[in-house]
């Protein structure tokens, strides 16, 4: 089917959304709490766009909004632009240490920003964006969840206390834009969300690249073990090429 | 049933809505029972406790029926009195009855009380005349009539346009037509389908739920048993508070009965219908009323609401097509259905039909739970019903709608209360809530404690509702505390037009009312606070001095004997003085003087 985005005709499959439609066919509408393999959360509320049915104008989050109707979207009116900019203003409010939230700040309000109070609370560079939850429920254990309401709400793990389902995969530090997650790691160990975990060198080239945890993670889900299962990604591949290169000669 | 009842006989009523509980109605109920069985009385007694009479300010109300006595704040030492004159001569005890306050007068039934003359009962009809523990009671006024109506002469697409016909709009705030709702569920292509009661009551005094759930729980299920036969459901919900014990216990004696006499269960009084109810206790969060936030803490997960581009009639609870209805709204079922379309329809405005029930509280002589025809104006609610306010006091504002209404000012006291109109004067039906206040109301205070209610009550889930709340917050503070600057008043303007266009659900939406419309309507207080360092209502401490106008003061003393931290003194009959450095502007004082002698600086 056939809907309009910023006056440009584009085809999408009914039910898509329309962030989804809009990346597609690179338009950009922005984003905080969105990655493409978790789909749409409807949190941050930056990518609020109007969205004209027959003749009603709403507001819509795009990220949420399915696609089943010959609507016309604009992704940029002034009013949408005065919600982004408050958006942005608000979190940045609430996180005066990000880094990430100072440069959108600069971006969205132009020069430079008030008095910043750089603090090493985390707590002061999250902007709830809720990333690392979906991270940990995809590639995680569901270790840390979105605690308390309103104004109280935060990132934590139950009770606050060390998770007994904590695999130190870090999969939560890797994807939060604010750079809110701490880990703090030698050779040989790591500590993230209080929990201490032993990290396991590869066998191939000595990095450490894993926990102990979330290797055992890995082969109790996946049943890979062995010698594979111990080396750490760059020496898995070189690994393959190894086979592959032999394989091929032998076939020639 | 006073219907049955010769005239050798008596029906006593006792009210055990919470209030009057809370006032000792149920000590009252079981003194006449156990003083009954042990006199000797002329004439044959009954003895019931029912719900919420709603003239909570009287409480314990005590009903003699079929005289038509209504006895005011009865003590269980009036029992003995009130079983031997009343009971045993026919003696009416002048005492207990209600004296108007305008023409001095005793009254004796509440049906010519200016409280009640000018409501009108649908939603509340049985609650204060029936036990609500007994099936019968309910049966006998009408109960489940509308059921059998709808099994063995109507089919599902009948009872749909009537409820469109009906004109009904959802009771919980939203105020959508109800058969509009229940169409869009019964066309949705998916099954099975559920039938939820929100009953997550949870505005801060707000009880006209609690009531129902409590005195009526009868009126809830047949309502919900009528739409399960219309959209095809089989299972349904009640969502209540845990902390509503008193309606958890009834609704669930109410289901047992109704299961026990097949209206609930397998092929319901013979017919295809198989529905059945379980309710689901809420842990308290007031986002839970929303209803995607419900369904999500029904189904066990947290109670954050989504955004409802797909609403519940097509995937609603587990994703299936779901028709959820506030209490309020199940209760007008069975009178559409048993008075028709029409005969409903008659009452209330052009946009919305029928009646609201509105809990009346704050700062006016008759608080409790009232029901007016929608179009009712708020004049009437609160100086008719509500008898004006407090010890003769100037009336500043209503709050309508729960936390996130509005307040209106005294100059729109003359409005027709409906959902539009209300939503129009920058606030909103809500679930009903009519908060008063007077003179003695600081509206940038009143916007920092509902904004603060929000902040710890909204999900946190959307940036617009959790930081917008948070910056207003924090704004509001700072002016209640003489920090305010004339920039905070445009910065909380702007945000809060963020929150009512980019919040995800209704409750960050109307989250910022408490603020616009205080910002709209009682502008002048909030420049008070910031430009003149002073708060006209004597509220914000910071901000307030009191002191004794010496011309006024007729030395009383009574202003010193409840002062709580003994800072004023004087001669008697001299003018008192406050001791600056002492006083903690808590405002009793003011509150105490019969001669309006303090005054706020």
């Amino acid at each position: 089917m056939k809907i309009s985005i910023d006056h440009q005709e584009i085809e999408v499959n009914p039910g898509d959304t329309i962030l989804e439609a809009a990346r597609k066919n690179g338009i950009h509408i922005p984003t905080l709490c969105y990655h493409e393999a978790y789909g749409g959360q409807g949190m941050c509320r930056m990518c609020m766009v109007e969205v004209k049915n027959g003749p009603a104008t709403r507001m819509v989050a795009s990220c949420t909004y399915p696609i089943y109707e010959a609507i016309e979207v604009e992704t940029s009116t002034p009013a949408i632009e005065k919600i982004r900019k408050n958006i942005v203003a608000l979190l940045y409010r609430s996180s005066p240490s990000s880094e990430f939230m100072e440069k959108m700040y600069r971006q969205y309000h132009g020069g430079e920003s008030d008095e910043l109070q750089y603090s090493s609370d985390f707590k002061d560079r999250c902007i709830l964006c809720r990333l690392c939850v979906k991270a940990c429920e995809e590639i995680g254990t569901s270790a840390i969840s979105a605690i308390y309401r309103g104004t109280d709400k935060r990132i934590s793990t139950p009770f606050d206390e060390a998770s007994a389902t904590c695999i130190g995969c870090a999969a939560c530090a890797q994807i939060c834009p604010a750079g809110a997650i701490d880990i703090f790691q030698s050779d040989t160990e790591r500590i993230i969300w209080n929990k201490t975990f032993t990290r396991v060198k590869c066998e191939r080239c000595g990095e450490p690249f894993a926990t102990r945890e979330q290797l055992d993670y890995i082969a109790a889900r996946t049943g890979i073990e062995g010698y594979e299962a111990r080396l750490c990604e760059d020496c898995r591949k070189k690994n393959m090429a190894v086979k592959i290169i032999e394989a091929s000669g032998e076939g020639s | 049933m006073q219907q049955t009842i010769d005239l050798d006989s008596r029906m006593i009523l006792v009210c055990c809505g919470t209030g009057c509980l809370a006032n000792g109605s149920m000590e009252v109920y079981q003194a006449l029972r156990q003083q009954l069985s042990t006199t000797e009385v002329q004439v044959k007694t009954y003895t019931k406790t029912t719900g919420c009479n709603g003239w909570c300010e009287k409480g314990p109300l005590v009903k003699i029926m079929p005289d038509d006595i209504t006895y005011c704040q009865v003590k269980v030492k009036d029992v003995s009195e009130i079983i031997a004159k009343t009971l045993q001569t026919g003696e009416i005890i002048n005492r207990l009855l209600y004296r108007d306050p305008k023409t001095k007068k005793r009254i004796k039934s509440h049906h010519e009380i200016e409280f009640y003359k000018k409501q009108h009962k649908i939603a509340l009809r049985n609650i204060g005349e029936i036990d609500p523990a007994s099936i019968e009671d309910y049966i006998e006024r009408d109960g489940y009539k509308a059921m059998g109506k709808i099994l063995s002469e109507m089919t599902p697409t009948q009872v749909i346009e009537e409820v469109i016909k009906s004109g009904l709009r959802g009771r919980g705030g939203g105020g959508f037509p109800t058969g509009l709702k229940w169409k869009a569920c019964a066309d949705a292509t998916a099954s099975p389908r559920y039938v939820i009661c929100n009953g997550d009551e949870g505005d801060p005094g707000a009880f006209m739920d609690r009531s129902i759930m409590e005195g009526d729980p009868h009126t809830v299920i047949e309502g919900m048993i009528i739409c399960a036969y219309a959209i095809g459901a089989s299972a349904g919900y009640i969502y209540v508070r845990d902390e509503y014990s008193l309606a958890v216990k009834n609704l669930a004696i109410a289901i047992n009965n109704a299961r026990s006499r097949g209206y609930l269960g397998q092929g319901i009084l013979g017919s295809a219908l198989s529905f059945d109810i379980e309710i689901v206790r809420g842990g308290g969060a007031f986002v839970c009323g929303e209803e995607t936030a419900l369904i999500a803490s029904i189904e066990g997960n947290v109670g954050e609401p989504r955004d409802k581009y797909v609403f519940p009639t097509e995937k609603g609870l587990w994703g299936k097509p779901t028709i959820i209805n506030n209490v309020e709204t199940w209760a007008n079922i069975p009178v559409i259905i048993n008075g028709g379309a029409q005969e409903f329809a008659a009452v209330g405005t052009e946009g919305s039909k029928g009646t609201k029930v509105f809990s009346l509280v704050g700062k006016v002589n008759n608080t409790g739970l009232v029901e007016v025809p929608m179009g009712t104006t708020l004049r009437e609610i609160i100086y008719d019903i509500g008898g004006g306010i407090q010890g003769g006091r100037k009336f500043k504002a209503v709050q309508t709608g729960g936390p996130s209404g509005g307040c209106i000012p005294d100059t729109m006291l003359d409005l027709q209360v409906d959902f539009d109109t209300l939503t129009r004067a920058g606030s909103m039906m809500g679930s009903g809530g009519l908060i008063v206040m007077d003179d003695r109301t600081c509206m940038v205070e009143i916007a920092r404690y509902y904004v603060n209610f929000l902040a710890g009550e909204s999900c946190g889930k959307c940036t617009p509702c959790r930081e917008g709340l948070k910056a207003l917050r924090e704004t509001l503070e700072a002016i209640c505390e003489g920090k305010g600057k004339v920039e905070h008043l445009a910065f909380m303007q702007d945000i809060a037009e963020t929150m009512q266009t980019a919040s995800l659900c209704a409750l960050g939406r109307t989250a910022a009312n408490p603020v616009l419309s205080t910002l709209n309507y009682f502008r002048d207080e909030y420049l008070a606070h910031i430009n003149e360092g002073r708060c006209p209502a004597g509220v914000c401490r910071d901000l307030t001095e009191f002191y004794i106008d010496a011309e006024l003061c007729t030395g009383c003393g009574l202003c010193s004997k409840n002062c709580p931290v003994d800072g004023i003194s004087g001669e008697k009959k001299e003018p008192h003085v406050i001791d600056q450095e002492k006083c903690i502007r808590c405002g009793e004082c003011v509150n105490q003087c019969k001669f309006n002698a303090i005054k706020v600086r």
